[in-house]
């Protein structure tokens, strides 16, 4: 398997690779090999999503082995989480003759690395947040896992309501962008449509670490529910001081848009008990695929797979699959073999839509569980239901280019 | 030959020497691109003394510019390079202008208070900028009759205007004005009764380093084909002032080495640890506790004792040298 990190370590070490002229450097792509291209932030804040998305596209590269009679390997790319490093290096890698990309966790550096992809006619997909990726900014080389903002709120807002009919009054914390703008825009939907009295909204700052005055405000306002647009680290925060406020037992809190076990793990059970969790995976998941994913990550890693994890895992079994379909690593011919591909994916049946590249697939409410209630030490959550809800790509705003 | 054109030849010598070192040219043109923003650095912090946490408006200033111009207008590139330029100067000489009213750490408070304003105008004005999407799908157009599409081709004209800058800033700062600023940044007092207008050197200072930084940040964002909010953000004063420390701030050249040991040995560790930021921070204290002359006070050192054939001297106190003759 080839692994750009493991390569240079060898290669810095002993002869400083990096700068020798190109025609004594050892390449990264030996001449027949296929090489996937993971961009993951594998440094900076998000280096723990990163290792994880690595060990991800790596199982999944060393379990295929070969494709089209050639070995399959991949590099990993580190984007340290800034999209200008992230459009650089793939920059690079695309030079070196990578032609498909599986990663970008920040929305930021996925679009720019989905415009650049796109640009030298390769193929990128990503499980990044933006509802721009398969919307406003879509394009022909760009494909996207995970659900957007609108099919998160559709699947926990909507059936919780249904759960919870005396919730009348909600209260939102948003992250002032486009991000939890899309989350706050459809949840605002939900609510003119079902009666809700939407008693607030708090906007705050990407940068925000302390969340108490907003959480001051929403209690002031009494409501029913409080909706957590945020995610990350911001989501970690806003929950741990509401918890500290006493307000899970006021009222009903829910996280819309909840990394799953990586964030439960930093959280812990106490926190977790009776609070609701939008996710796009869960390693609980009852499909086939999902069931062998974790049996085998159990196996190899002694660990159950997290999001990134998976949704790694899976979306570079997508390009290689595609890949073997076409007969081919040429860009344009991969995306093409990827449009209307169905298959049996970690949520089920899954789907990509052809006229915006966007996976049809479920999405899922959690309720955290009582510690005692713990089945295992990843056992935080049940899932409590689930389903598929999308804009069409012309409501999403998609005009393929 | 005198300094000023060893460095300038030397500066010549690392931008035609870099493509045949280097795999990717993208890289190259980085290297080259902050070399620009860090010598800027370097004009207000080796020759003024002015330690400006608001480079990274600048930089990022420049990105916007040429991405607005390029993406709503049908300028050609070399006026949305001359807008990003004049966007540079103009916001430097408005962030110097209110800043240098306060000195030491009150004038870095001021530059880092704006840096944040800035950042925040960036990020709530998203239907400008993109906020924290970026600015997406800035095109690299043609040049009269050279296309610059290949990663290569791009990289000969940044280098072409790397060195057309290089020579410029180093005109700069072997002319009166930069000498005067050498003479501020010694003993301002002294300058201001000698009868320098001292306040007006420093703002065009300012000005002049806006300007250079702010182009810097235009080629960046015609590099990557997006102008992110990661280019208007302190982290990006933080990187350039990085990058002109650990080159020295003894001269401009010194700045050109600081840049491509930066963004290399960054390239090159993040590709071997993942906590590599660590090694950088280490390596920031070496430079900070034993190499203050930077990078280029280390080849001094050693191109001193391969002359002398014995061990290298004891570093002399600090006192970044002058490109000119001094006042």
């Amino acid at each position: 398997m080839l692994n750009r990190r493991d390569l240079l370590k060898s290669s810095a070490l002993t002869a400083g690779s990096l700068l020798l002229p190109a025609g004594l450097r050892p390449a990264f792509a030996a001449g027949e090999d296929i090489t996937i291209g993971a961009p993951l932030p594998m440094s900076g804040p998000f280096a723990a999503n990163g290792k994880f998305g690595s060990m991800g596209t790596a199982m999944i590269v060393e379990e295929v082995g070969r494709i089209l009679d050639r070995k399959l390997g991949y590099i990993e790319i580190d984007t340290e989480g800034k999209p200008a490093t992230a459009v650089r290096k793939v920059q690079e890698a695309m030079e070196r003759g990578v032609t498909l990309f599986s990663g970008g966790i920040l929305s930021s550096e996925a679009l720019a690395m989905g415009k650049e992809v796109a640009k030298g006619n390769g193929v990128f997909i990503t499980t990044a947040g933006a509802d721009e990726i398969t919307g406003s900014e879509c394009n022909k080389g760009t494909f996207r896992w995970s659900v957007p903002t609108f099919g998160a709120i559709e699947q926990t807002v909507r059936p919780l309501i249904e759960q919870l009919p005396d919730a009348k009054r909600w209260y939102t914390i948003t992250p002032q962008y486009v991000f939890g703008d899309g989350l706050l825009n459809a949840a605002k939907a939900i609510f003119k449509e079902k009666g809700i009295e939407h008693v607030g909204n708090s906007y705050h700052s990407l940068t925000e670490k302390e969340f108490s005055g907003y959480l001051t405000n929403a209690m002031a306002a009494k409501p029913d529910a409080l909706l957590i647009l945020n995610f990350g680290s911001q989501s970690s925060d806003t929950l741990r001081q509401a918890v500290s406020f006493g307000m899970k037992q006021r009222m009903t809190i829910l996280l819309a848009w909840a990394s799953g076990l990586e964030q439960f793990e930093t959280l812990g059970p106490d926190l977790m008990e009776g609070v609701y969790f939008g996710a796009q995976y869960w390693h609980g998941i009852d499909s086939p695929f999902n069931r062998e994913l974790v049996a085998k990550v159990q196996a190899k890693h002694k660990m159950n797979p997290n999001y990134a994890f998976a949704s790694a895992y899976l979306t570079t079994k997508l390009l290689i699959d595609a890949a073997a379909k076409a007969g081919s690593t040429d860009g344009p011919a991969v995306a093409k073999a990827m449009e209307g591909m169905k298959y049996a994916g970690l949520t089920g049946d899954e789907e990509i839509r052809a006229a915006d590249h966007q996976v049809i697939k479920n999405y899922y409410l959690l309720k955290g569980k009582a510690k005692s209630a713990m089945k295992d030490k990843d056992d935080y959550a049940d899932i409590i239901s689930f389903g598929k809800s999308f804009q069409s790509p012309e409501e999403a705003l998609c005009k393929m280019a | 030959m005198n300094r000023a054109s060893l460095h300038f030849l030397l500066a010549a010598l690392v931008a035609a020497a870099l493509p045949l070192f280097m795999r990717s040219g993208t890289l190259a043109s980085e290297v080259l691109i902050f070399a620009m923003a860090a010598a800027a650095c370097n004009l207000l912090l080796g020759y003024t003394g002015l330690l400006s946490f608001g480079q990274g408006i600048f930089f990022g200033l420049g990105s916007y510019a040429v991405g607005l111009t390029l993406l709503h207008t049908s300028l050609p590139l070399s006026l949305a390079l001359a807008l990003s330029t004049l966007a540079g100067a103009v916001a430097a000489t408005g962030v110097g202008w209110l800043s240098i009213r306060r000195q030491g750490v009150y004038f870095v408070m001021l530059t880092l208070a704006f840096s944040q304003f800035f950042y925040f105008l960036a990020y709530t004005f998203k239907d400008v900028t993109g906020g924290d999407n970026g600015l997406l799908n800035i095109p690299r157009p043609a040049i009269g009759p050279f296309t610059l599409g290949n990663s290569w081709s791009y990289y000969t004209f940044v280098a072409v205007l790397f060195l057309f800058v290089f020579a410029a800033l180093q005109r700069v700062a072997s002319s009166t004005f930069g000498r005067t600023l050498l003479a501020v940044r010694d003993n301002e007092e002294r300058a201001r009764a000698i009868g320098f207008p001292v306040r007006l050197f420093k703002i065009t200072a300012f000005a002049v380093s806006g300007a250079v930084t702010g182009l810097a940040g235009a080629l960046h964002a015609l590099l990557i084909g997006v102008a992110p909010l990661s280019s208007i953000e302190y982290h990006m004063s933080e990187s350039i002032l990085i990058m002109t420390i650990i080159g020295g701030t003894g001269n401009l050249f010194a700045s050109v080495l600081g840049a491509g040991f930066y963004v290399i040995v960054s390239d090159l560790l993040s590709s071997i640890w993942p906590r590599w930021l660590l090694l950088l921070g280490g390596l920031l204290v070496v430079v900070a506790l034993f190499m203050q002359k930077g990078l280029w006070g280390l080849l001094e050192r050693l191109v001193e004792a391969l002359r002398s054939g014995r061990k290298s001297p004891v570093e002399a106190p600090v006192r970044p040298e002058s490109e000119g003759r001094g006042i």
